[in-house]
């Protein structure tokens, strides 16, 4: 393995950077007696930067910074793949990215051109029957789902009595937070001993009270459960709805689909499985995707094609509108970049190596922690590094001490010490053998030896309950 | 197959690659994915570049507003929120190898709290409107009341995110109108709907009329326990009073204009702020300052444990990722213009505006002084022609703009049935405004 050194400034807080500004904006100085004098603020609170220095301040803080185009990052429901460069360069066409999003239809064809096809690419892979590509982020998709499945039972005058979402515990936590947010009570039902939906469970829970289960398929252990046809049938049998959590889609695009599954409502994470990048927390997009029991309540406007070009359709949207637009063009036109680069093959392909990749490394790893729920894996796997006696956390700082980004950890709740990893499809075998060798390394130091990691970051190991106490959130 | 496709196979005991899915029953098994074959990168681009070049109208003059604005962007902020350290990392889970991102949030928590004159910002919200979702959720976390009093004039995409943010929580919505004199909010009709059962109050500043709401300075007195949430353009920043300043709790904004890109609609920043007690009821990533085990400065995600990821169906939002980049951005902006650009800005706009008034002034189909009040960067006018009409002559003459008001306003008065809004930037020039005076001579 490469020897790693992440940069280590003494990079000075933005305010410390004082001493004058040379960005010209507007060359006229107009007469302030304009403003309403009560309401006339003399200067805002902005730092005072040389336009260099802001450009070098920012470069110094990228370089202490960690990315997929740094190296393996392997963050488990992330689905932290290579970002590819032409999706870069195709959203910072001017022609794109200077849209007003209130310019006329007909001076904006290419743009809505894009969106109409990839509502159609996102049908056609999910096996659903309309799309709406305004959701945000991965959580909004969530809500959205969920306040359709509300908005059909209050026109079905059943919300009085349907006021539960069923979600496994394995669930990501923001299923659970988004049926609370949508005024639903959450009951959780526990996985059976392979990891998968107990279906007993699931025939005690889901009742006439149920207006939805929601889960994602695979699921966070990597898991594909095999009784999902039954699943879906228990559900639909309480004449409750199956929502599809998509951020683990990227395992089986081309090979089954959520609409094949028997699921009403998904979320696809184009961050995740269409590849835009992450932006270091976001912006991400988060389509929704029906079948036709829910086509009319979509938020909207859709993108539809007419005789004389494309344009927006605002006629059903019994939703309204969750977002002010039309969702974040700038990403979506990257995941329609990313799947027309790719084309049907090219996505099947990129599923296959994503759960080989995930596949090998679970065997890889096996002998030095225990891979939770053994079996077929699908887009990840997690482990547990309960009996190795060292603990998770640990084993994270000593792999970001080697230049590769550490599993997501403590996640999903249900496994003590967990390590969940999802290698993706953009990894070479080297860094698999690569990082299989760090969890051996980490595993058999000494727990003495694990707590002086990570000493090659940016930064040594943080206080994060000084940082709870003191709350300092701003300077 | 690469090479090593097949070792990697080999090492399984799997046949081939479909070996890895028979755990997928083959009644759920896709015949066929019906989507082209691969292309190109070179194919791709070519492609992608015919669409956006069918988007391309040279010489149109831009008077399209209304929330999103083009407005002057430094080409540092595009080169910064390039660098692909930022862009292709993800949340900072691991704090010690993300340092980069974390002190840049934290920055930007620092510097947009400080222009909003409030004490903490969070490190981003999805957007203007859906941040003031959350604003209203929070309020309702608060105190625990149930009616939120919002302005009749509110964005109808405004108010649909807010009552589906709010559809969850047994919340219901009244409005309060507006002086049609001036174009300012009522403080009469205001504090006649306020009694002990309203959580909060929300005002716009500049309010959905485009006009810089001089009222806005006096509803903390007269809402009494009621929180106060306010709406506020950013750029106008460069010269009002920060909604600190006027008592509010709760301060959102759209940070599209600094520094972000119009984009069709997104992706945009919000800008969600509060007094600092209140940090604990609130959603949203924080980012916050500690020491490493060396006693040097570093910077950590904390309060987490209000968040979905550990608190469940009991956290305050279920937002996870956010708009962090766009974040980068903001931050970038406002470095690089500097208090006095940002100023500049900020005048440039109201004077054009103003102008753009003054300019259409003599024309008898055309009412340019529909409010009193003074416009910032969204100007109604009252226009004798349809809305077809118009488009038609708008667009013969090379004009974007014209967005009629009871489009994007559920309008309730009949004065405002012709209202149509032209918006300037400090990038409106005196050919652009010329334009427009000839364009409505011939409606």
């Amino acid at each position: 393995m490469m020897s790693f050194k992440q940069a280590k400034y003494d990079e000075p807080f933005i305010k410390d950077l004082q001493s004058r500004t040379t960005f010209e904006t507007v060359s006229e100085d107009y007469d302030e007696g304009i403003v309403p004098s009560v309401m006339l603020n003399k200067e805002p609170k902005v730092p005072v930067i040389a336009e260099y220095d802001v450009v070098r301040h920012f470069t110094r803080l990228s370089q202490m910074n960690y990315s997929v185009d740094t190296g393996f990052y392997p963050l488990g429901s992330c689905t932290m793949k290579f970002n590819p460069k032409y999706a870069d360069k195709i959203a910072s066409m001017p022609f794109f990215s200077e849209m007003h999003p209130l310019r006329p239809e007909w001076s904006v064809q290419g743009t809505l051109q894009v969106m109409f096809e990839l509502q159609e690419y996102l049908r056609e892979i999910s096996d659903m029957d309309e799309v709406s590509l305004q959701p945000l982020a991965g959580a909004q998709g969530e809500l959205t789902g969920v306040l359709l499945i509300r908005k059909y039972f209050e026109l079905r005058k059943e919300l009085s009595t349907r006021r539960e979402i069923v979600v496994p515990d394995s669930a990501h936590g923001t299923n659970p937070a988004s049926a609370a947010m949508g005024g639903f009570n959450v009951v959780e039902i526990p996985s059976n001993d392979k990891g998968t939906v107990d279906l007993d469970a699931l025939r005690y829970a889901v009742t006439d009270k149920t207006a939805a289960f929601m889960i994602t398929n695979p699921n966070t252990l990597g898991i594909f459960d095999p009784n999902i046809s039954e699943i879906a049938e228990i559900v639909h049998s309480k004449g409750a709805l199956l929502y599809y959590d998509g951020a683990n889609l990227n395992a089986i695009l081309g090979i089954t689909s959520p609409g094949l599954m028997g699921f009403d409502v998904v979320h696809f994470n184009l961050h995740k499985t269409f590849a835009t990048p992450h932006g270091g927390g976001g912006p991400g997009a988060a389509p929704v995707a029906v079948n036709r029991k829910l086509a009319d309540l979509l938020p909207g406007p859709i993108v539809r094609k007419g005789e004389s070009g494309y344009y927006l359709d605002r006629s059903n949207n019994k939703l309204g509108n969750i977002a002010s637009f039309y969702g974040s063009f700038g990403v979506l036109l990257r995941a329609w970049s990313y799947i027309k680069r790719n084309g049907s093959d090219g996505l099947k392909m990129n599923s296959y190596r994503a759960v080989l990749n995930a596949n090998y490394l679970a065997k890889k790893i096996s002998n030095d922690v225990r891979i939770s729920h053994p079996g077929l894996k699908k887009h990840e796997v997690v482990a547990s590094s309960e009996e190795s006696g060292k603990r998770a956390l640990d084993i994270a700082k000593f792999i970001i001490d080697a230049g590769m980004h550490a599993p997501t950890i403590y996640f999903p709740l249900i496994v003590k010490e967990a390590l969940m990893i999802e290698p993706t499809e953009t990894v070479t075998k080297k860094d698999l053998d690569d990082f299989a060798d760090l969890i051996h390394e980490a595993v058999t130091s000494t727990q003495e030896e694990l707590h002086k990691h990570p000493v090659n970051t940016a930064s040594g190991r943080l206080d994060e309950i000084k940082a709870t106490r003191d709350l300092i959130l701003k300077r | 197959m690469l090479d090593y496709d097949q070792s990697m196979l080999d090492y399984l005991g799997i046949k081939d690659f479909e070996g890895l899915f028979s755990d997928i029953s083959p009644k759920i098994r896709k015949k066929k994915l019906n989507l082209d074959p691969h292309c190109s990168e070179c194919k791709l681009l070519q492609e992608a570049t015919m669409l956006s070049e069918s988007n391309r109208f040279d010489e149109y003059s831009n008077f399209l507003g209304c929330g999103v604005y083009d407005r002057i962007i430094p080409s540092s902020v595009d080169s910064i929120v390039s660098r692909s350290e930022f862009l292709t990392a993800y949340t900072p889970y691991q704090a010690e190898i993300s340092q980069g991102m974390l002190q840049s949030l934290f920055e930007y928590q620092s510097i947009i709290s400080d222009l909003m004159g409030m004490d903490a910002a969070n490190s981003s919200m999805y957007d203007g409107p859906t941040a003031l979702g959350e604003a209203a959720r929070m309020a309702v976390r608060i105190n625990d009341r149930k009616t939120i009093l919002i302005p009749d004039n509110i964005y109808r995409n405004k108010r649909n995110i807010l009552i589906n943010y709010c559809a969850g929580l047994d919340v219901r919505f009244k409005e309060y109108s507006f002086d049609m004199k001036t174009g300012m909010l009522d403080l009469e009709d205001l504090s006649g709907k306020i009694d002990g059962d309203v959580s909060a109050v929300i005002v716009e500043n500049p309010n959905s009329y485009g006009v810089i709401d001089e009222n806005v300075l006096r509803v903390k007195n007269v809402i009494g326990d009621s929180l106060l949430i306010s709406y506020v353009d950013p750029i106008s920043l460069g010269v009002l009073k920060p909604p600190g300043d006027y008592g509010s709790d709760i301060a959102v904004a759209e940070g599209q204009q600094l520094g972000i890109h119009q984009n069709f609609g997104g992706p945009y920043l919000g800008i969600f702020t509060y007094r600092k007690e209140l940090a604990r009821k609130s959603p949203g990533r924080l980012i916050g300052e500690t020491t490493d085990t060396t006693g040097r400065r570093g910077y950590v995600m904390t309060l987490q444990t209000r968040e979905q990821h550990i608190r469940r169906e009991k956290a305050t939002s279920n937002i996870c990722t956010n708009q962090a980049l766009m974040g980068v951005a903001a931050l970038a902006y406002l470095a690089t213009v500097g208090p006095s650009g940002l100023r500049k800005i900020a005048l440039a706009t109201i004077h054009q505006s103003a102008k753009l008034r003054q300019i259409v002034s003599g024309n008898k189909k055309v009412q340019s002084n529909v409010f009193s009040g003074t416009s910032f960067s969204d100007v109604p006018l009252l226009i004798q022609s349809d809305e077809e009409k118009l488009n038609q002559t708008l667009r013969n003459n090379k004009i974007f703009g014209g967005v009629k008001l009871d489009r994007i306003i559920q309008n309730r008065y009949d004065r405002l049935k012709n209202a149509f809004f032209f918006s300037t930037t400090e990038k409106t020039e005196e050919t652009d405004l010329m334009k427009l005076k000839h364009a409505l001579e011939a409606v």
